[in-house]
């Protein structure tokens, strides 16, 4: 190290660039020097202090981390290559602990043994976890065969040494059963209990590992098998010999997939109700344009209804009765237009139309056909009673229909 | 009369459109959910449910090895002549990857431009391809890509990313490769002797 650095150092520095930690874990060997810059998550200076830590590495303009770093994250989450050494490793410090204990019974060495018992406890079943990880991402991810199978080899082996190693830590355990009993401490007497149970459950674990290699290793060498036997049919086939020297034809007749049959899904029947809904019209459309048939293409979907389409289809139709009303008017000499009003029976489908209705009814055919009525200008008089009941009176012009000899008058004199 | 009525799965209408086009189902494809309907076939309870409400129209739902299809029951299978055509361009498809440096098999993920590339750099690879019976395609690059959309219309690959063009090998792929398997060659004097076992001739 080029610097003096404390635990407090490298743990705020880690922190402080954080998001640059995660990424450079995330994208081990492919982040450049340039592209970590530009990131704007670093400065330089800060780049520097980083790698001055050692806590980065840069090796032709490639950024890494340190791999302590590395290591330490992978341990925490589980993944990563598989390094059974580091069992072995416990295994001798858990020996030459056992070997000072046995020399002289301190308490610092059992401290020291159970500590190196917990660590191969939890050691195994992480590497065991990290093996299972890596064959099955070994086998969906790596495209190349070759060093597909050579890292499923690797496993198997790697495999054999957890195994080993397995049985070394329950020999050792057997060995110094009357040590571990003799010192008469209950907890490492439980951390032994819990290792030997693991040990036996890592072992079943580790043949069922066994067994995922073994089983993706045969289907690698299958596809591969068949791929040297899909290269001798090829020069077969080149030889115009496939028909006779081999059961091709046999075996390609008993193929019975619906596409190499020709075998067509079943037709059936589209529901005449279907074809006139929304849906059933997008068909049409489609099956027109698909033939031509312009009488298909000529209906059109309704636009969408406006939320308030309930209370405009109310409207047009007062408006469009107004039109019929006004006509119906016209026609007629007997009474004047409040009055015809009055009286006037409205179809059903309207409902009971109210005085006032009636009354901006007439305000509004005197406002919008003042040309088609004769106005009087004189005042007539209305009597009715409010909805309290009390007498008011009404005060009207008169509204007549406009006669034909009158109406050309005001034409003329409109011109 | 619904597909709730005989407590079938909710996809069982996809699940049929995807198969009654002849088509198969993978359990490590993507597209259009295709994942999530090989779970839905191979649940037991549905397998059966909806093995025999497909019968009733007679459609059969074949088992492959992580791959499901259809076959029609009571159907004599038909059209042979181009059904051998067709297997026969397989073969040299399959000749051609098996002849590839790196092997595609299951799960692979490739792009087209390198297939073309390695065969542009190997003579016996650029013979194997020109030789493949296609349409258009003069370049190999072309020809090549020709091929990949004829896999993935049989549903064998599957375009994964259109912007980089890449293609994933679906579990199907098992199938053609049971079908070569399932040929047997006569008088085969000696030739499956001296071929070790994981060496390929390239």
């Amino acid at each position: 190290m080029t610097l003096q650095v404390n635990v407090n150092d490298i743990l705020s520095q880690l922190y402080q660039h954080r998001s640059v930690v995660e990424l450079l874990f995330a994208n081990r060997e492919n982040i450049t020097v340039n592209e970590l810059l530009a990131r704007e998550d670093i400065s330089h200076e800060h780049f520097q202090k980083l790698k001055s830590l050692d806590l980065i590495y840069e090796y032709e303009s490639i950024v890494s981390l340190n791999d302590a770093v590395v290591a330490m994250f992978e341990d925490f989450m589980e993944i990563g290559e598989v390094t059974p050494g580091l069992i072995n490793d416990y295994l001798n410090e858990l020996n030459r602990h056992i070997s000072f204990y046995q020399e002289v019974r301190e308490m610092r060495f059992l401290r020291s043994i159970k500590k190196y018992l917990k660590r191969i406890n939890t050691a195994i079943t992480r590497e065991i976890i990290k093996l299972q990880k890596n064959v099955d991402d070994t086998y969906k991810n790596e495209s190349n065969y070759r060093i597909k199978l050579q890292k499923l080899e690797d496993y198997r082996t790697k495999r054999d040494t957890i195994i080993d190693f397995i049985k070394r830590s329950g020999v050792l355990l057997e060995e110094n059963r009357n040590l571990f009993s003799l010192s008469g401490d209950s907890e490492l007497y439980g951390i032994v209990q819990n290792l030997k149970g693991s040990l036996i459950e890592n072992l079943d674990y580790l043949i069922e590992i066994q067994t995922d290699i073994t089983d993706f290793i045969n289907k690698i060498q299958f596809q591969l098998d068949v791929y040297v036997k899909a290269q001798h049919l090829k020069e077969i086939k080149d030889h115009g010999a496939l028909f006779f020297r081999t059961n091709f034809k046999e075996v390609v007749e008993n193929i019975n997939t619906l596409r190499h049959n020709g075998h067509k899904s079943p037709k059936t029947k589209i529901p005449v109700d279907f074809l006139y809904s929304d849906d059933g019209h997008v068909l049409c459309k489609k099956v027109a344009e698909k033939y031509k048939l312009t009488r298909l293409m000529l209906r059109g979907v309704a636009d969408k209804m406006g939320a308030n389409f309930k209370e405009k289809g109310l409207e047009q139709q007062i408006k469009l009765d107004t039109e019929k009303l006004v006509q119906r008017f016209l026609t007629q000499s007997k009474l004047n237009l409040f009055e015809y009003l009055m009286d006037y029976k409205f179809p059903k489908a309207i409902g009971e139309v109210s005085f006032e209705e009636r009354l901006s009814l007439f305000v509004e055919i005197a406002m919008e056909y003042q040309n088609k009525l004769d106005f009087k200008y004189r005042l007539h008089y209305f009597d009715y009673e409010d909805a309290n009941k009390n007498k008011k009176r009404l005060g009207y012009t008169l509204i007549l229909p406009l006669l034909e000899n009158k109406k050309k008058e005001k034409a003329v004199k409109n011109e | 009369m619904s597909a709730e009525d005989f407590n079938l799965p909710r996809q069982t209408h996809e699940i049929f459109a995807v198969m009654a086009r002849g088509n198969f189902i993978s359990s490590n494809g993507s597209r259009d959910g295709m994942n999530r309907l090989y779970d839905v076939i191979n649940n037991p309870e549905n397998f059966d449910r909806l093995q025999a409400y497909f019968n009733v129209i007679r459609f059969n739902i074949e088992r492959g090895n992580n791959y499901f299809y259809f076959s029609k029951l009571g159907e004599p299978n038909s059209e042979l002549e181009k059904k051998l055509e067709r297997f026969e361009r397989y073969i040299d498809i399959i000749d051609l990857l098996a002849s590839m440096d790196n092997k595609i098999t299951i799960g692979s993920r490739f792009r087209p431009t390198e297939i073309a590339e390695e065969c542009n750099a190997n003579v016996r690879l650029k013979q194997k391809l020109q030789k493949i019976p296609l349409y258009r395609s003069e370049t190999l690059h072309n020809k090549v890509r020709e091929i990949c959309e004829l896999m993935s219309r049989d549903s064998f690959l599957e375009l994964e990313d259109e912007k980089t063009e890449s293609y994933k090998v679906l579990d199907s792929y098992t199938y053609l490769l049971d079908i070569i398997n399932a040929v047997a060659i006569y008088e085969d004097t000696g030739s499956s002797g001296d071929s070790t076992q994981g060496l390929i001739y390239n």
